[in-house]
């Protein structure tokens, strides 16, 4: 049962990492997977997207600009 | 959230965290314990906790089916397909291991997978498309209201940095400006507001559009703060939602309503049709409900989408349900308190419209509307039947006697009857269905259903349920012609020939109005001297006997026994100083389905004329028994030789006298009596019996009886206006009566001398010597004889002046009366012009 379960993940997983790649998210696998589990635990899609999005700024602009 | 939920969605938040920076090249590796990382865990955390419901509803598919559609539209086909492909994979996927949330995962992959695209195009797209405003605040809500405030703080900084170095960087701030300002204006985005209206358009509250029962239908709710243009747009929008409540709510009360109160058929039918409509407004919905959710498809790639569906969209497609369903408020205010025919009545009315759009909805309703009113139609027609447990035909039964059938038995409504069906059109269906009742009820024959069946045939509908419907008027009217036509003939068949209907009218023609000259004479003269004792005398019985031997005395012995038996003799009510003159008149009975024809009312008239011709032919009668005694007078003149010169004298002119005002009383009872017998009943019986044959329905029957007798009772002076006419006519029988009775008098006198005159002379021969006592008798003859000649010639007088001024003022009414043929009378009875002579004369004098 393990054995499938995890298959069945894994699968998922790379169903999912081709539909990111589609999209173009620039998500990589480890990511994808530890938000897959993130909205299994009911969280806000939309919020984890803006997580997404404002930690990728961090990239561009300062640290400061936050409060 | 569990608190092993909490710690695990902790850990794995620390992760995401860890990853997003590690992936960064400014942060290549970051310390997990380093404050700046911790600063960003901790504004991931708040992130995560400003918004624990997503802004849209679940619906995995649908955000996959937007996500391919984009796609799509990029010119990515080949990437959809695969998209479409691993999603249908994806989705597959389930039990244990599979992702649990996948709507979430995907719709995170779509915000992701935008926020990264439009960072791609960079500032740019907001700075080349700031007026886009409203619509990118709805694509940017994935970044929320939180970044809201610093946003504006940036963007401000930002443009004031650029200002120095462009000047061209003024319109972009005021255009920033406006963006925010919109963005501030706006609590709530597009999106939502449509969802919002597009639950209201259903009658529901959403979110932030309630319906408000102060102004009396749905808006944006005060406290929330959009725009004046939207909040007027979203009360447009619902003003479809206040309809659809309005319709709804009819509906189903009216469905509530049903079984306990008369909804009606017709009602029910257009409940039926409104449900219909609703449910096509459904269909709408769920599809505009579905589309929310995707962007506009666009040419270029460049410019960023916003969902499908914005208030201004949403208007457009609002457009034609509401036209509908305002249509459909309409109809149900105004057929709240009507029923069958009026209700589709009242429909119909609406359906003259000149838009198509409209027509077309209408010509569908009406056909739902009507289709239980034409299926009562049919049935009436073809078969009789007044299916209409709940008053809505506009044809109404009422239990009746049979003899009241056709009359009264069944009416037309008025208020029932649908505009679309004319008068005309409606009499004859009334009357088609009469006739199928009245032929099994009244005449208890059933081959009305072949001709139905036949007329439904010819008509090219079949006799079926369903067979028509509205905006068929054509074909309805076509049924109606079709089955009317033969049905009305087939019961005038039967009325010809199972019930002799023609045969009987003749019947009554020679019974009633004196036609049968052998049977009426003999009849006179044997019921004539019983019927000159007192009313009170006479046994109705014995009239009968007399009637009975009448009959066999006379050609009508070769009649139908049937109608034979129908004659009665009727003895009216009587006082006590009537005659049996007065009483005494023939009767005849009219069966079912006959006494449809002569009611009550018709043989009163019958009985009003047959008394009447009685009279007359008494007159006529007593005139030709006058004659009977006048004729040997030649001889009474001879035997009188031995009389007195003077007496003699007084005898021969009162006989002069007597046969002088007979001749002339015989000359207008002859002429009278031609005039009713030829000019009035045989004209008015020939005309009938024209009508007759081209009679097509039993009311063209009735009619042409009616006039029938009409003009027999008009021409025969029995009429309203000729009243005075009449009387004067009665004064003249009257006086012919009492000339008849001095007439006899006289006669029986003049006998009575001849006998004793012959008599004396018998005795003067045998006894000679007795002369003077008979010379003494003799005088006394001649005395008496002188006196009651002298008496009869006197009464004489006065008759003949009464007459004279009697039949005067007759005939100086007779030219007053309308009928042409009454001036025809007149001349007959004035041909030698003597009368209107003498009545100027006497004029003059």
């Amino acid at each position: 049962m393990d054995q499938e379960a995890a298959e069945t993940a894994r699968e998922s997983l790379e169903l999912v990492f081709r539909m990111s790649n589609i999209l173009e998210t620039g998500l990589d696998r480890h990511t994808l997977s530890v938000l897959i589990a993130l909205c299994d635990l009911g969280l806000n899609p939309e919020a984890l997207a803006a997580v997404v999005k404002e930690l990728r700024q961090e990239s561009g602009t300062n640290h400061g600009s936050l409060r | 959230m569990e608190d092993d939920d909490q710690q695990k969605a902790a850990d794995l938040v620390q992760e995401l965290v860890l990853r997003l920076l590690s992936q960064n090249p400014q942060t290549p590796n970051p310390d997990p314990n380093s404050p700046a990382f911790l600063k960003t865990l901790r504004y991931a955390f708040r992130i995560l906790s400003s918004r624990l419901t997503p802004s849209v509803a679940p619906d995995a598919t649908a955000i996959a089916e937007s996500l391919k559609r984009r796609l799509a539209t990029q010119g990515k086909s080949s990437d959809a397909l695969a998209f479409a492909d691993l999603y249908t994979k994806f989705a597959s996927k389930t039990g244990p291991g599979s992702v649990n949330n996948k709507w979430a995962l995907v719709y995170l992959l779509k915000i992701v997978s935008d926020d990264r695209k439009s960072a791609v195009n960079g500032l740019d797209s907001s700075v080349l498309l700031p007026n886009l405003g409203l619509g990118d605040a709805a694509s940017s809500l994935g970044n929320g209201f939180l970044r809201g405030g610093e946003a504006k703080k940036k963007d401000w900084s930002n443009g004031v940095l650029l200002v120095s170095k462009d000047p061209e960087n003024l319109r972009d701030i005021a255009f920033r400006e406006y963006a925010t300002l919109v963005k501030e204006e706006n609590e709530v985005t597009e999106e939502v507001l449509v969802r919002d209206v597009l639950y209201a358009s259903q009658g529901i509250d959403g979110k932030y559009v309630k319906f408000n029962s102060e102004i009396d239908g749905y808006a944006v709710l005060d406290y929330v703060k959009v725009p004046r243009a939207t909040r007027i747009m979203v009360r447009m929008l619902s003003e479809l939602g206040w309809l659809f409540r309005k319709v709804k709510t009819f509906i189903s009360e009216s469905m509530d309503r049903f079984p306990a109160e008369e909804v009606g058929t017709v009602g029910q039918a257009f409940c039926a049709a409104l449900q219909d409509e609703l449910s096509d407004y459904y269909k709408l919905l769920a599809v505009l409900e579905a589309q929310a959710m995707n962007p506009i498809p666009l040419v270029s790639e460049s410019a960023s989408s916003s969902n499908y569906l914005s208030l201004r969209r949403l208007s457009v497609w609002f457009a034609e349900p509401m036209v509908k369903m305002r249509l459909m408020a309409v109809l149900v205010d105004k057929c709240k308190i009507l029923r069958g025919g009026a209700m589709a009545g009242a429909i119909h009315l609406h359906a003259q419209h000149g838009d198509p759009l409209v027509h077309e909805f209408m010509m569908n309703l009406l056909r739902c509307v009507c289709s239980p009113l034409f299926e009562m139609v049919r049935s009436w027609v073809l078969e009789g039947e007044l299916e209409d447990t709940f008053g809505e035909f506009f044809i109404v039964g009422q239990p009746v006697k049979v003899d009241l059938l056709w009359r009264e038995g069944y009416k037309l409504h008025p208020g029932m009857l649908p505009s679309f069906i004319s008068p005309s059109l409606a009499q004859k269906i009334l009357r088609t269905g009469k006739s199928i009742n009245f032929l099994r009820v009244c005449c208890d024959d059933h081959g009305w259903a072949d001709a139905a069946s036949e007329a439904a045939a010819a008509s090219g509908t079949t006799t079926r349920r369903g067979g028509l419907g509205y905006g068929e008027t054509d074909a309805l009217e076509h049924l109606v012609t079709e089955a009317a036509k033969r049905i009305d003939k087939h019961l005038l068949d039967v009325l010809y020939k199972r019930y002799k209907f023609k045969e009987h009218c003749l019947a009554i023609k020679r019974y009633l109005l004196l036609g049968q000259g052998d049977f009426v004479q003999y009849l006179m003269d044997i019921v004539g001297p019983k019927l000159s004792e007192p009313a009170n005398n006479i046994s109705s019985f014995e009239l009968a006997g007399f009637l009975e031997a009448a009959i066999r005395a006379s050609n009508a012995q070769y009649d139908d026994r049937d109608m034979l038996d129908r004659l009665r003799v009727k003895m009216m009510p009587h006082g006590s100083g009537d005659r049996g003159w007065d009483v005494f008149s023939l009767e005849y009975e009219a069966r079912v389905p006959l006494d449809t024809v002569f009611t009550e009312s018709v043989l009163s008239k019958y009985l009003r004329v047959f008394n009447f011709l009685w009279k007359l032919k008494r007159v006529e009668h007593a005139l030709i028994g006058i004659w009977k005694t006048m004729k040997p007078n030649c001889i009474t003149s001879n035997s009188f030789v031995k009389l007195q010169t003077s007496v003699k004298l007084q005898l021969l002119s009162a006989l002069r006298r007597c046969q002088v005002l007979w001749n002339e009383m015989n000359h207008f009872v002859t002429n009278f009596q031609y005039y009713i017998m030829f000019e009035v009943l045989e004209v008015s019986w020939s005309n009938f019996s024209k009508e007759m044959e081209a009679a097509k329905d039993l009311d063209d029957l009735l009619a042409a009886h009616e006039k029938y007798l009409n003009a027999i009772v008009g021409k025969s002076l029995l009429g309203e206006q000729s009243q005075t006419i009449r009387k004067s006519l009665f004064v003249l029988f009257e006086l012919i009566l009492r000339f008849r009775s001095h007439a006899d008098r006289l006669y029986e006198g003049i006998y009575e001398l001849q006998i004793r005159t012959k008599e004396s002379g018998r005795e003067r021969n045998k006894t000679q010597e007795s002369s003077s006592w008979i010379s003494e008798g003799r005088k006394a003859i001649t005395q008496r004889a002188g006196e009651f000649l002298q008496s009869m010639s006197q009464d004489m007088d006065s008759i003949a002046k009464e007459y004279t001024s009697s039949l005067d003022g007759f005939l100086s009414l007779l030219p007053l009366q309308q009928s042409v043929d009454l001036k025809f009378l007149f001349f007959r009875l004035d041909f030698t012009e003597f009368y209107s002579r003498l009545h100027s004369k006497g004029k003059e004098s």
